[in-house]
């Protein structure tokens, strides 16, 4: 790789992966929800324009009003950062023409975002399809020359702008956009407690996974690297902390071990998935099911998560 | 940690709200989770209460359980919870006949104070129609009912339910995401009642809201323990250790400052219930 890396933003991450993101390309950020995944965004979009790049961010779950003010409380001013307010109208159920978010709203920056969530009009709310935000996408791309762009999130747009007898190649299709696009993307993707893999996770040039646990110590955070095609990247997972300046991760040291032997969340799992018997030998079953040796955690919340197959592990509760 | 200047709303329940860092951002939907019998509807009428209190004007849309049935089981606890206002969607017995359309059900609504809960809150011509009762009649009858009525808190108890009320799954998802839109247009601060997650799905009601409360129930030597966390809140700094719940004639109550034993936290769930 001759090109210059992007930097993320986050001093600790762009060493794990020695230097930042190769430019242009498409990765995903994943976790379960309250992981950080918006955060890291954000971190990520701000990065770039305080160098003044042009970057933007495609808001389709939380409405922009709400994520202007949660950054707010790490300092953050987002004036320069561009958004496109993706997110769904209220849905009329009866008779209204429908318009396309296309024809309908405009890329605008955050400084010029509300304080109130922005209100369905009363006739002909607006239709969001997977295909429209692709157009809107295209049409901003020729416009103005982004350098970074955040979806955020990949989940949203699956759920709830896609077919479902479509969603998968919809999916293959939107990865395509993004790399033809030219810019460097995050596309945040919602893990549930129990990861399956989707099809994004594979079309994804790189997947940075935000893990987050209960163990003897509180909530903990940590962060990995599952994938990154055409760099060299570290293998272990680093602990990572929200603070007052977004996200940090340190990578003088890996995760280590709790100090308790269960983490809470693992025992609900366990119950669920039938594999408790007793409470007596919960201690014994605490290593990762797999038998991961150079897993740096002991910790079987994030060796579920970091599976790559749902079915081999023994902990897997999915139903 | 990140600071959260603006205001905040009372759940209700002290030691929450300290767990909170003051309480619930305003205006924004968030999900209770927890086993049946876990206290979700005892939080969700303590926390309409509160709102009661402060002279707020607090809605409960009523799927579970009917609302003279929740009237008597809160005057058992000496509450009065007459001043909260009911929305009973409470689904007829089917009756395989032709169906009314759900715009005619919401025109039908009924919504009184809890006090004036009588046995069956229906009216005769409802009984009759057998509704069906869906995410989007339910969002059509909070329309009509929040174009009146300036509600600041509304509980809706379950979500769970509801879900499987509706009986086209495809358009679940998109419903539940338009009827939280449109909670928060309508400004209200709204706790939706559920089940507990599925760990191997992402429930798109846990997704879409701004924070999960999660209230847990297990059997620790042939008692009940009770905890609560925050699995979730966006925009605020929060409590990230589980704290222990009691639920006794004062309602919920917990204890920040307190640990949950170990014992607790390793014993298996007694009662959970995962069936989906």
């Amino acid at each position: 790789m001759t090109k210059e890396k992007v930097k993320t933003g986050v001093e600790g991450l762009d060493e794990m992966l020695e230097g930042g993101l190769i430019p242009g390309r498409a990765y995903v950020v994943s976790g379960t929800s309250g992981s950080g995944k918006t955060t890291l965004g954000i971190q990520f979009l701000m990065e770039g324009a305080s160098k003044g790049e042009r970057v933007i961010y495609v808001c389709l779950d939380e409405p922009p009003n709400e994520i202007k003010r949660n950054m707010q409380s790490f300092g953050w001013d987002l004036g320069n950062v561009q958004v496109f307010d993706a997110t769904p109208d209220v849905m009329n159920y009866d008779k209204t023409p429908v318009r396309d978010v296309s024809t309908e709203r405009r890329v605008l920056y955050f400084k010029d975002v509300g304080e109130q969530i922005r209100q369905t009009p009363d006739y002909s709310p607006v239709d969001v399809t997977i295909n429209t935000i692709q157009e809107v996408l295209k049409q901003e791309m020729k416009v103005r020359k982004y350098s970074r762009i955040v979806v955020d999130s990949l989940t949203s747009l699956r759920y709830f702008y896609i077919r479902t007898s479509e969603e998968n190649s919809s999916m293959i299709s939107f990865f395509r956009l993004m790399s033809d696009l030219g810019a460097t993307s995050l596309l945040t993707v919602q893990l549930p407690e129990v990861a399956k893999p989707d099809v994004e996770i594979h079309m994804a040039r790189g997947e940075i996974r935000l893990h987050k646990w209960v163990d003897g110590r509180g909530l903990m955070r940590g962060v990995t690297v599952e994938k990154y095609r055409g760099s060299w990247h570290d293998d272990r997972m680093r602990p990572m902390k929200i603070t007052s300046e977004g996200v940090v991760v340190k990578t003088a040291s890996p995760v280590k071990e709790a100090g308790e032997a269960d983490s809470f969340v693992d025992v609900i799992e366990r119950a669920a998935s039938g594999m408790e018997k007793a409470s007596s030998d919960a201690q014994s079953n605490t290593s990762p099911p797999q038998g991961e040796p150079a897993k740096p955690v002991d910790n079987p919340k994030s060796s579920d998560t970091t599976d790559a197959e749902p079915k081999g592990s023994s902990s897997g509760g999915a139903p | 940690m990140p600071s959260e200047p603006a205001d905040r709303i009372s759940t209700g329940i002290a030691g929450l709200d300290e767990m909170l860092e003051g309480g619930l951002i305003p205006g924004r939907p968030y999900v209770v989770s927890g086993t049946s019998g876990a206290g979700k509807t005892t939080f969700g009428i303590q926390f309409l209460h509160e709102g009661v209190k402060e002279g707020e004007r607090a809605l409960l849309v009523a799927i579970d359980e009917p609302p003279s049935e929740i009237r008597e089981n809160f005057r058992a606890l000496g509450w009065d919870v007459g001043k909260i206002r009911i929305l009973d969607v409470h689904p007829t017995a089917k009756s395989f006949s032709k169906r009314v359309s759900l715009v005619e059900v919401a025109a039908q609504r009924t919504v009184g104070a809890l006090r004036e809960a009588a046995p069956s809150a229906k009216s005769e011509a409802l009984k009759q129609a057998s509704p069906e009762i869906s995410i989007q009649s339910l969002q059509l009858m909070l329309k009509q009912e929040l174009q009146e009525v300036k509600y600041a808190r509304v509980v809706l108890d379950s979500l769970t339910s509801l879900k499987k009320l509706s009986e086209n799954m495809e358009d679940t998802k998109s419903s539940i995401s338009s009827l939280l839109r449109y909670l928060s247009e309508a400004g209200v601060t709204a706790l939706v009642v559920t089940d507990l997650p599925d760990p191997g799905e992402v429930e798109s009601e846990i997704f879409l809201c701004r924070g999960e409360i999660r209230l847990h129930k297990r059997m620790v030597s042939n008692k009940i323990d009770r905890f609560v966390t925050i699995e979730k809140f966006r925009g605020s700094d929060h409590d990230t250790m589980p704290r222990p719940m009691t639920l006794s004639d004062k309602g919920l109550t917990v204890d920040a400052r307190k640990k949950v034993a170990k014992a607790s936290l390793r014993t298996l769930q007694a009662f959970t219930q995962y069936s989906r």
